[in-house]
């Protein structure tokens, strides 16, 4: 288990550093369609995104598919993983159905694809919670082996959105806890799924940092110490910010 | 948008326009303008305004509520992009309830929208 945290000059409620702790171990380890070593070069490619020449030229075009270029990178991964990679980091609130269709059709598989950017996600939001609470980012684990399946979801569907997913009532026990409650009728719970651990990570973590299910009343047996409307304006604000109209 | 819900539920009233312009100062929202410098310092990867912000929520709600914003800020830097990355649209149901809001703040017209 990663040490994550242990300087913080805050203390962290006991179940989100665990949940915090156990994401961070579970970027480094196989995946379904990635090995540890890809997930790993993933997350060092997501961090070096921010000062990318090519991002930051794009960031500020009226449309950021009008600028041609190279991405400043690694040299880890496959350019059109860093093309994925750094523009979910960046610029994410204008990416596009036909962007992602010339994601696919240069050979990314579908699959790899959801997994690329639930590891992504899920390193640029731990990164964001330490930049909160104003410690270093965590160094980079070393990856684990192993082979990862490679077995593509016979349940899943296209949609709702660009890419297939598993719907609840197709869910196998792989996604029963995911979907507890009736939280699939959201369509963002439903994004990842068609590679399910990368669903279950990414919200693994997210259930603690926002809450399991937003549907519920107020704070009801919710332990915060800020108010449901001030993490409602919190949530709101970031999302805009990030130009997210879902 | 569920600031709405929660005034509907507290019987206040929240001024919504904030969540886009980022000005909390009708709004009637404890700490607004701290939790809106704090949201934008995170999101914006501005350490400089992360760390007044950080050091003002301190100040006046406790170390445990600046975490608590902490958290709830890094989780929307991931919900977001979820949907964005993958062109999750807004589920039927929420359609014809946010209508009204949708207009009134322009949130049709993101690039986002699907």
């Amino acid at each position: 288990m990663a040490n994550l945290f242990a300087v913080a000059p805050a203390t962290i409620r006991p179940p989100l550093l665990s949940a915090l702790e156990t994401a961070w171990s579970q970027l480094a380890e196989p995946g379904a369609w990635l090995t540890g070593a890809e997930r790993t070069a993933v997350v060092a490619e997501v961090r070096h995104a921010w000062n990318c020449g090519l991002c930051n030229e794009r960031k500020k075009a009226l449309s950021p598919y009008t600028v041609a270029g190279e991405h400043e990178h690694l040299g880890a991964l496959p350019s059109d993983w860093v093309d994925v990679i750094h523009r979910v980091a960046t610029d994410s609130g204008r990416l596009t159905q036909s962007w992602l269709h010339e994601v696919l059709d240069a050979g990314v598989a579908e699959d790899e694809f959801i997994e690329i950017i639930g590891v992504a996600i899920l390193a640029i939001t731990i990164d964001a919670f330490a930049d909160g609470i104003g410690v270093e980012h965590a160094a980079l684990s070393t990856p684990q082996p192993g082979t990862p399946p490679r077995e593509r979801l016979e349940s899943s569907t296209p949609g709702p959105g660009w890419v297939s997913t598993t719907a609840p009532e197709n869910a196998g026990p792989e996604l029963k806890e995911h979907y507890l409650n009736g939280r699939g009728q959201f369509n963002i719970v439903r994004s990842l799924t068609l590679v399910p651990p990368a669903a279950t990570q990414l919200f693994g973590l997210l259930d603690c940092l926002y809450m399991p299910n937003p549907s519920i009343r107020e704070l009801e047996g919710i332990d915060r110490s800020i108010s449901r409307a001030q993490m409602e304006f919190l949530a709101a604000r970031s999302s805009l910010l990030f130009g997210c109209f879902y | 948008m569920r600031l709405r819900v929660s005034g509907e539920h507290t019987g206040n009233e929240y001024d919504l326009h904030s969540v886009v312009v980022g000005v909390t100062d009708d709004s009637s929202l404890p700490q607004g303008d701290l939790m809106n410098a704090f949201a934008e310092g995170v999101c914006n990867r501005n350490p400089t305004q992360t760390e007044a912000a950080r050091k003002g929520i301190v100040a006046t709600l406790g170390e445990a509520a600046m975490v608590d914003a902490a958290a709830v800020i890094a989780a929307f830097n991931a919900y977001p992009r979820a949907a964005d990355a993958t062109g999750i649209p807004i589920e039927e149901f929420k359609l014809e309830p946010t209508a009204d809001l949708r207009e009134e703040l322009a949130l049709d017209a993101l690039p986002s929208r699907h």
